[in-house]
Formats: structure tokens, sequence, C-alpha cells
């Protein structure tokens, strides 16, 4: 039997959270080390990435991780901690200063890497992303924390908006949640970010283990990693299910790779992956 | 010597329980290397001594520099010139003192580290790397090459790929990876219940010569630093790297023996 499945959108809050337009931050020395040892400087995490957008590859970029379009942070490290808890992917980002003042994106992802940076990741149509620069102030209006599947209590909902929950529109089938991913991966492919606090974080998919099994892999894919729980931390758990979205690029380091934005998790095989090559929240939230 | 801390919120275990346990930094003057993994109500336990620097930067220079082996001796307080050992990496550099000197130590303490071994290669193995890991060790753990042309290690335990956890993406030679033996039915299922803290481990699948990932046909060996079972999920045993290198370099003996405790005899 198939329905439709529910969440409390009606119990849900809207709220402002603000962000700003980041700038790439580094060290005095530049390099990191590749996994065989090669030197590597990394660019891609911070500011705005003008020709990466949502839908593209997340692989063969010459950069460490790069974010796509617009990368956001709070300057206060208690108010970015609670942008990043409360933005979902599928919210709301308006400009608030600067020449592209008044437009619109939408929130496609967030991205934490070891000890540095937090950063919400925005998508921006082409004619404003030309026009913002770091500094420029955004409010997210986060919508999505919160949320719970009718029925289904061992289900937690993460960065997921009611806006990208409706487009994908997860049915209900023999009481599980049946949701569109592009693959499913083993739990080996969990790199950084085990352990981490799943509300706020991304976790990386390692591409230095089995490149196979992330061949073909696009920003904004809605991926699934079986015998993992994202309940409330992230690590395995066997029969557990998780799913996120690809929200930045693959890596040259260790343990590193494409960052995987959590969006909900189950512990106890309440939650079907169905693979369908298109689920990816670019053609999902028309975004261009 | 460092002073716990903490942010008076509570963490979750992998149970779903709010969970508010020591075990990290400070003295634990009532855990060392030999003694089990699992027995104790504690998260991310630092047996022993835990030592760390205020000024961020010479912290990460003793967490880089110091090597498992290295000697420790305390420069100042009542245990003034006792010896210690280092015998772990985590958040803190960790260091097994006798139980007496244990009674007496506290936070600020201070202790000196004669930072021996970051650079050491194995002249007959090159293509295994060392980390963090002293020529007191290297001569400790009686490595030997065993005819044929492998590098013959005693292990107490050997760890799958997906069992790897927090730690992973982060340098070789800083703190350690956490093994997610969050879980009794994690623990049982690989038959680890006596699995003791400053036991030497095989990683299976792990690369861990520049920074830490799931490489297949690649091994890493490592050194059981931290331990207790109130596990944050994702997090769990802690297992400093000593050594990485092609699977087949490797010939892993199993002994429950395979304990720091013996091997520097502490």
């Amino acid at each position: 039997m198939t329905d439709h499945a529910r969440i409390n959108e009606e119990e849900l809050l809207v709220t402002a959270v603000v962000g700003d337009v980041t700038s790439p931050s580094m060290g005095s020395n530049p390099y990191e080390v590749g996994a065989d040892g090669v030197p590597a400087l990394p660019i891609g995490v911070g500011g705005i990435s003008y020709n990466v957008r949502v839908g593209m590859s997340a692989l063969g970029w010459a950069g460490d991780q790069v974010e796509p379009g617009v990368s956001l942070a709070n300057p206060v490290a208690a108010a970015n901690e609670a942008l990043n808890i409360f933005a979902c992917v599928g919210n709301r980002a308006i400009v608030r200063t600067g020449d592209a003042a008044g437009s619109e994106g939408v929130v496609v992802g967030k991205h934490e890497t070891f000890m540095a940076s937090k950063h919400v990741l925005v998508h921006l149509d082409a004619g404003p992303l030309e026009q913002v620069v770091p500094g420029d102030s955004f409010v997210v209006r986060a919508h999505g924390r919160g949320m719970q599947v009718q029925g289904l209590p061992q289900v937690a909902c993460h960065s997921l908006s009611p806006d990208l929950w409706n487009a994908w529109a997860p049915e209900i089938r023999d009481g599980r949640l049946a949701l569109r991913v592009t693959r499913v991966l083993p739990p080996e492919v969990v790199g950084m970010g085990s352990g981490r606090v799943s509300a706020t974080t991304s976790v990386a998919l390692q591409t230095e283990g089995d490149g196979e099994s992330l061949a073909g892999l696009r920003l904004g894919d809605l991926v699934a990693i079986r015998d993992w729980d994202a309940t409330y931390y992230t690590g395995f758990r066997e029969g557990a299910l998780t799913v996120g979205v690809v929200a930045c690029g693959d890596s040259p380091v260790l343990g590193n790779g494409p960052g995987v934005t959590l969006l909900t998790s189950a512990p106890d095989g309440r939650l079907i992956p169905e693979v369908d090559a298109d689920a990816n929240i670019a053609s999902m939230l028309a975004l261009r | 010597m460092s002073h716990p801390t903490h942010s008076g919120t509570y963490a979750v275990d992998d149970y779903g329980r709010p969970m508010m346990l020591p075990g990290m930094s400070g003295v634990v003057a009532n855990v060392r290397v030999g003694d089990p993994v699992f027995r104790w109500a504690a998260d991310h336990l630092e047996p022993a001594v835990s030592a760390g620097c205020a000024d961020r930067g010479r912290h990460q220079a003793l967490q880089f520099l110091a090597c498992v082996g290295n000697p420790v001796r305390v420069v100042s307080g009542p245990a003034k010139g006792t010896a210690g050992t280092v015998v772990g990496k985590h958040a803190f550099v960790l260091v097994d003192f006798a139980t007496d000197v244990l009674d007496v130590l506290a936070p600020g303490d201070r202790l000196l580290v004669r930072a021996h071994g970051q650079g050491l290669r194995l002249l007959d193995f090159p293509e295994i790397v060392t980390r963090s890991c002293s020529p007191v060790l290297v001569e400790a753990l009686q490595l030997r090459a065993n005819g044929e042309g492998r590098l013959r290690v005693e292990v107490a335990a050997e760890i799958p790929a997906s069992l790897m956890g927090a730690g992973l993406g982060m340098s070789s030679e800083w703190a350690n990876c956490d093994v997610m033996f969050t879980h009794r039915d994690t623990i049982e299922r690989h038959g680890v219940e006596d699995l003791r803290l400053g036991d030497v481990v095989a990683m299976h699948d792990q690369d861990h010569r520049f920074g830490r990932g799931f490489k297949p046909g690649v091994s890493a060996i490592g050194v059981v630093a931290h331990g207790g079972h109130g596990a944050i999920p994702g997090h769990g045993t802690g297992v400093v790297t000593i050594m990485s290198g092609p699977a087949e370099r490797f010939e892993l003996v199993r002994a429950t023996s395979a304990n720091l405790s013996d091997y520097l005899k502490l």
C-alpha cells in the first residue's frame, strides 16, 4: 500500500538567520598533502564559485571540496552554529545588502571542514551571482528544523526543508518511507565527519577507496548510505540508512571527498532507498 | 598536565541516551594501559595522564612530535623527578605513570617529553611508513622480517574499514582514529569484549601514510589509546597510528599479549 508521506508542516517555525558571503581563508603554508604524498594547494572552500553550480559533477575539479555558488557564514561563532543548525536545504536565502540586494537564492547544502569552517551554501541565478561580493549579507528563512514524518517517529529529519520534502515527495510503502536517491553507498565510504552532530554537518565520501562507487556523482545528488545512522550523531549502525545531498566537490586528501549534508536517517530499516538517476535537487527545485 | 573542561551540556550516546561522563583530560588515577577498554563508565577515556599545552601552537607541536614510547619526566609539583612514558595520543598526549605516582600528580604539573621518532624509517621496509613510533617502540615490538619480505607484527585484534570513524581525514600523526565500538552489539559481534588499552591492532583497508582514509589493500597498525563504553555514535575506541603500508608487506600474528604494558614493561 502506497501513500504520500505527510510531515508536521503546520508545527514548524519560520525564522530568520543571517550569514555573510565568506572569503577564502588560508594559513601561511598553503600546501596540504594528497593521498599519495603529493602536495596540493586547496582551492574551493569559502567565497564565491562562479563556474561551479549544483547539478554539475562533484568530481574532477582542480580543488578541494569546492563549494558551489555562494558560501555563507555568520562572523559570530555561536550565531554561525545557529545558522548552520537551522538552515535547511531548500530554504529561501535573500540578499540584504550590496548590488544584488533583494535577489533570492536557495540553500543547497551545508559544509563543515575539520576545526575550520561551517558554511551554508546558496545557489543564486547567474545574474545576481555576478553582483554579490564577500561581505554581502543574506537572510535565510530557516524552515524545517523539528520536522517529523507522520506515523514514523523513528525517522530523524535534519537539514530538510518542507519545500524540498514536497518536491521529493517521499511515499509511505508498507509502513516504511520510500525515498528517491541516485545511489546507495556502503558504510566504509564515509570518511571525515563520522561522529559529528547530524543537525549541522556534512560527512565526506572517500574517493580514494573505490572510485567506482562514486562515478558520475553530481553536486545536488541525493544519496543513501547503508549501515549508517545519523539520528543524533553520525556513525556506523548495522541496518540503519542515512540519506543526504551532495553539497561540495571531491578532495585529494585521504579520508576526504565530496561532502554530504544530512537530510534524514532511521536506525531500523524504516527508510527504503529507491534508485533514480535523476534524484538531484537542481531539477527538483528547478535551479538553473 | 591538562585539566578537564566541560560545556555543561549533555552528549547523546549510541543508545540515544543523554550522557555526561568523565574520561578526557587531567588524571585518571585508576586506569592504565593493560586495563580493559570497555569496563568503564567513561567517554573517550584517556588512561593515566593527559598532557597538553595552553598555547595552541605549542600544543600542536607536542601533538605532532611526541611518539609512542617516548620518556616523560615530571618537572614540577610533588611528583617532580618521576618518570613516565608516552602511550598514546588523543586530544592530548597520553602518558603512563606508575600507580603511586598517579596518586600524587595533578593538573598543572609540568611534564617534559623527550620527543624522538618522527622521521623514523624502516630501512628494510621502505614501503611501510612509521608515524608517532619511537625507536624504543620499534625495538620493543620485536619487529622482524619473516623471510618472505614481510614485516611480522603481533596484533591483539583486527579491525574492518567499516568500523573506522572519527579521525579519518586527519593527519596520520595527529591524535588518533576512532573504531566505532560504541554499541554492545558491535563489540560482541566482533569478539573484542576483552580488548585492552595499549593493545596493538591492525586496521584493514586503511591507508594512514599521508592522512587517514579507506584504501583497499593498504593496512595500518595502531595502538589502542582511549576507551570507555559510554560512546557517542561515530566515535568509540581511539587507535593511534604507528605504521601503515601495503597489506602484503605485513605478516599479522594474532596474540592477546600484544600490548604496550608488556612491550614497554610499564
